[in-house]
């Protein structure tokens, strides 16, 4: 029983156990006041280090708005994809998975370790945009610290032959070109976003703020009309095959509006796939200039009217075909003699157009030509527009006022020289062209007298009906105005003595004009080049199908095409 | 009447430490609903487990069973058999020690070999080395209490029974069982009124000791750089500190909530054991942890008081005894709490009665009781009763 009475006495100072004691409750009262630090003074920056950790904002994005044509069909649409990403650090994944993995995504097993080895990034790409259907499968192998981004694809149902002006978007949906590019932040919205935690497995634990909403980019109207979009496409192709051109551009506006209902260029490239587009991007109708060559003429013969010098049936002799201006000549590719003004319109007279130039004031010529719209740009909205080149009339030689009547020494844009036409279409009126739908006809600016536009127009029915340039561009059932253009190409040396630029520009139904077109082919090497040849065929078929397609009244008859193989065209002036 | 009214107050007692039940069975609550909040997201997690969410509330509760049945037997014994059996007992735990140290009995658990494998369940003998030291040292003291002042003879055989202890704790190794049995070993020798020359002699010998262990083995002193400054290397050493200071900033005064953890999904590392406090710092805020240090300050003092009403029946083995499960359950709570706020390097130490782990508890649970068993003690000789 040594428990009860202890052989010695056990010596246990109280001091001992109270100290004891007081050491112990010190180490408690150490953690009271590391709690208190803790939990309230220092909290601030413990809490910003534990966001810095675990919360996360999320993008949420903004689905790109559509564009489509002026009757609500798509041109471009964004379809849902998945990106599939990693944080390597949270990465666990075997030998098995890594094989799968690689053969879902199409890379090699090595390529994956590699993306996967840098561990000091948490944000790593393993495939971007992929089909939702391959996304789930990936997400089936179960890898932990491999997770999906929601982003949107940009598709372009309508491919190469709107190509150049609704563009496309860049992997980040960000616009290159045409309307993707010009109107891109309207389009792309506004991105919302989403403060939220995470736990150490990616998912979302609770929202830390109130959710940003996307805010969805606005859809746009353009004012092409997709079907007369596809002919145009088809007709200018096969011309640029036919003729083994290096490039063709062509433009359809409705007459009365000035909008664009139809704008292709050749060659083209597919926006769903922009690879190896170097070159084929170019909205040529708008970005390039050229030397119009004679469809100028038309301009000059209704400056000559509206000054009052002339009327369609003034003779101005053209004889003996060349005209010396200073040291300088011009000429006609057949001698004519003496004509009417309509005539030198209809076989398209160097000579005729010069001599009706030089009986103008220079200041007067150019105010016409400026007030058509040359030298400046349409402001459609486009990026990449350029203004042409018309000089100051202060610089003109009288052999530079001469050539400019017919075309040379001033160059305009395609979409400059069909606005331009928009007068005779309008009795004079001049109309703001526009690549969006508009609502209403614009008010344009009065050019010439609806007596010259109209008498002009006349003339240009000419063109089209033996004994003139371009009976080519005649139409079934309707009556065509147009007038061809023909030109050598500007080379780095002045003109190039093989290489031109065969056009024509036209309107119909004559009586009452509904559409213009205006067409251009650079440089056809197939031995044809004049713009009665190579272009008016384009004119002719694309309005045609145009017409009916839009159900405009017919104002000929049925038989009203003289067979072009019966009556050559004549040879326009170069 | 007044001797009357003091009789019948001492008939009318009750006959055990109320509070102290109370405390130690609030305590366990709290740590079972703790358990449970900081591992449904491990448990779901871990494909081992089934992706079970209760699979840890499961085994705590079960282990709490078993324990409180262990920790009523134990209360039923007389202290007379402990003191009596304390030297086999101590025995018991050393020939264990040794065992779990055997390769193919001990079972390596994240790079220490702590567990003896029986059958269902893992043992982990340092923590009932824990109790079985805190009895020897105190029979010990009881024994040679007439050559505690010799230093041959008082604390020679001791010095030399705690370095084969720490030996063997050290191999597995277990530096913070170590620790946790040098205080209590310590304390007890203190307070049993060992020579304070030898004391200080002893204390000076443990910090070159304690130091030299820290720097002899790199990952001791990986433990050291990590806990000085966690924000040097967060994702790294300082990794589990950061995220357990953290959930303490988050949790502020009143804690976000039970349930609310972010740092329990699986960004803290051992949520469920050695860093429980820090999901209770983060889910019940200062108020929680106020609580839990509060109620640990509660058996430490409880302790103390019954050691002293101990020593007024002369009954020293006890006194002695009772203030080491004290000094056990007081230091390994502030160590491991230490550990959880950053003012200790990371040891390895459970939160005692709380923290998940059948060993611990178990142990703790029977340390309770004992304590419980020595103030009943105490009440009956008060009452003129037989021990």
């Amino acid at each position: 029983m040594a428990m009860h009475t202890p052989l010695v006495i056990v010596k246990l100072p109280a001091w001992r156990r109270r100290l004891l004691l007081v050491l112990v409750l010190l180490g408690f009262a150490a953690l009271l006041g590391r709690g208190v630090y803790l939990q309230s003074f220092h909290k601030r920056f413990l809490q910003e280090k534990g966001d810095a950790r675990y919360s996360r904002t999320l993008v949420l994005p903004a689905q790109r708005g559509k564009i489509t044509d002026r009757y609500g069909e798509l041109l471009a649409i964004s379809s849902p994809v998945e990106s599939v990403w990693a944080n390597p650090s949270d990465v666990k994944i075997s030998a098995s998975q890594t094989k799968k993995l690689a053969e879902l995504l199409g890379f090699k097993k090595e390529t994956i370790d590699k993306k996967l080895a840098n561990n000091t990034r948490e944000f790593v790409y393993l495939k971007r945009r992929v089909s939702p259907e391959l996304a789930a499968e990936i997400m089936q192998l179960g890898i932990a610290g491999v997770y999906l981004q929601r982003e949107y694809k940009r598709y372009y149902p309508a491919g190469e032959v709107t190509a150049h002006l609704v563009g496309f978007t860049d992997i980040d949906d960000k616009g290159q070109e045409g309307f993707e590019l010009a109107m891109n932040s309207a389009l792309s919205g506004k991105n919302g976003s989403r403060k939220v935690i995470k736990d150490r497995a990616g998912r979302i634990i609770e929202d830390l703020e109130a959710v940003k909403v996307p805010q969805d980019g606005a859809d746009i109207t353009l004012s092409i009309d997709r079907r007369i979009q596809y002919l145009a496409h088809r007709e200018l192709t096969k011309a640029v095959e036919k003729f083994q051109a290096n490039a063709g551009a062509a433009i359809v506006l409705d007459a009365k509006t000035g909008e664009v209902l139809a704008m292709v260029n050749v060659p083209t490239y597919n926006p769903n796939n922009p690879v190896n587009i170097q070159g084929k991007t170019r909205n040529r109708a708008i970005t390039d200039i050229f030397e119009p060559g004679s469809t100028m003429k038309t301009v000059t013969a209704a400056a000559a009217l509206e000054a009052g010098k002339y009327t369609p049936d003034t003779l101005i002799q053209t004889a003996p075909g060349y005209m010396s201006i200073g040291p300088a000549t011009i000429h006609d590719a057949h001698p004519h003699g003496l004509m009417t003004v309509s005539e030198v319109i209809q076989k398209s007279s160097n000579v005729g157009a010069a001599k009706m130039a030089l009986s103008l004031e220079p200041q007067y010529l150019w105010g016409v030509f400026n007030l058509i719209g040359f030298g400046s740009k349409t402001r459609i909205g486009f990026p990449g527009e350029v203004s042409g080149r018309l000089r100051d009339y202060k610089t003109w030689r009288p052999i530079e006022q001469a050539t400019m009547s017919y075309g040379h020494g001033i160059s305009v844009t395609l979409l400059q020289m069909a606005r331009a036409y928009t007068v005779f279409a309008n009795d004079g009126e001049l109309k703001p062209v526009s690549l969006l739908k508009l609502k209403d006809a614009p008010v344009g600016t009065q050019v010439f007298s609806a007596k010259t536009a109209n008498e002009v127009k006349s003339m240009l029915e000419l063109v089209v009906l033996p004994g003139g340039t371009a009976l080519k561009a005649q139409v079934l059932g309707y009556r065509v105005a147009g007038k061809t253009g023909t030109t050598h190409k500007l080379g780095d040396h002045g003109y190039e003595k093989n290489k031109y630029v065969g056009s024509f520009v036209g309107m119909a139904p004559a009586s009452n004009p509904r559409l213009i077109m205006a067409v251009m082919i650079d440089d056809p090497s197939s031995g044809e080049y004049y713009g009665g040849t190579v272009a008016a065929p384009v004119f002719s078929a694309v309005m045609a199908d145009a017409l009916r397609m839009l159900s405009v009244p017919q104002d000929a008859p049925n038989n009203n095409v003289v067979i072009p193989n019966d009556v050559e065209d004549v040879k326009e002036s170069i | 009447m007044i001797t009357a009214m003091l009789n019948r107050d001492r008939i009318n007692s009750p006959s055990y430490d109320q509070s102290l039940l109370w405390v130690t069975l609030i305590l366990l609550g709290i740590g079972l609903v703790m358990v449970y909040s900081a591992s449904i997201a491990i448990a779901e997690s871990d494909k081992a487990l089934g992706y079970n969410s209760s699979y840890y509330l499961v085994r705590q509760a079960i282990f709490l069973i078993v324990s409180l049945t262990a920790g009523f037997v134990a209360f039923n014994v007389p202290m007379a058999w402990w003191q009596k059996m304390a030297p086999y007992l101590f025995l018991l735990g050393l020939a264990l020690l040794v065992l779990v140290l055997i390769p193919g009995i001990g079972k390596v658990v994240g790079g220490s070999r702590r567990w003896l494998s029986l059958f269902v369940i893992n043992l982990q003998p340092s923590e009932f080395m824990k109790l079985f030291a805190a009895m020897y040292v105190a029979d010990y003291t009881v024994r040679k209490a007439a050559v505690m002042d010799s230093f041959t003879k008082g604390f020679m055989p001791m010095l030399f029974v705690m370095l084969l202890v720490g030996g063997l704790l050290l191999n597995e190794p277990d530096f913070g069982a170590f620790a946790v049995i040098a205080a209590i070993s310590i304390s007890i020798l203190w307070l049993g009124g060992i020579n304070a020359r030898i004391f200080g002699g002893l204390i000076v010998l443990l910090v070159v000791g304690f130091v030299f262990l820290i720097w002899s083995s790199p990952y001791r002193l990986e433990r050291v750089i990590g806990f000085m400054d966690p924000w040097a290397d967060p994702y790294g050493k300082g990794y589990q500190l950061s995220h357990a200071l953290i959930a303490f900033g988050r949790g502020e005064w009143f804690g976000v909530g039970l349930g609310g953890s972010v740092e329990k999904l699986l960004y803290l590392p051992e949520a469920h054991t050695d860093f429980l406090l820090a999901v209770v710092a983060e889910e019940l805020g200062f108020v929680g942890v106020l609580t839990v240090i509060g109620l640990f300050m509660w058996i430490l003092i409880r302790a103390f008081g019954i050691a002293k009403e101990a020593i007024e029946n002369e009954r020293y083995f006890s006194a002695l005894l009772a203030q080491g499960l004290g000094v056990w359950i007081g230091v390994q709570s502030i160590i491991n709490m230490g550990v959880n706020m950053g003012l200790l390097p990371t040891k390895g130490l459970t939160l005692p009665l709380m923290s998940f782990g059948g060993s611990g508890i178990l142990a703790n649970c029977i340390a309770l009781a004992i304590l419980l068993r020595i103030d009943f003690e105490n009440r009956r000789l008060q009452k003129g009763l037989p021990a």
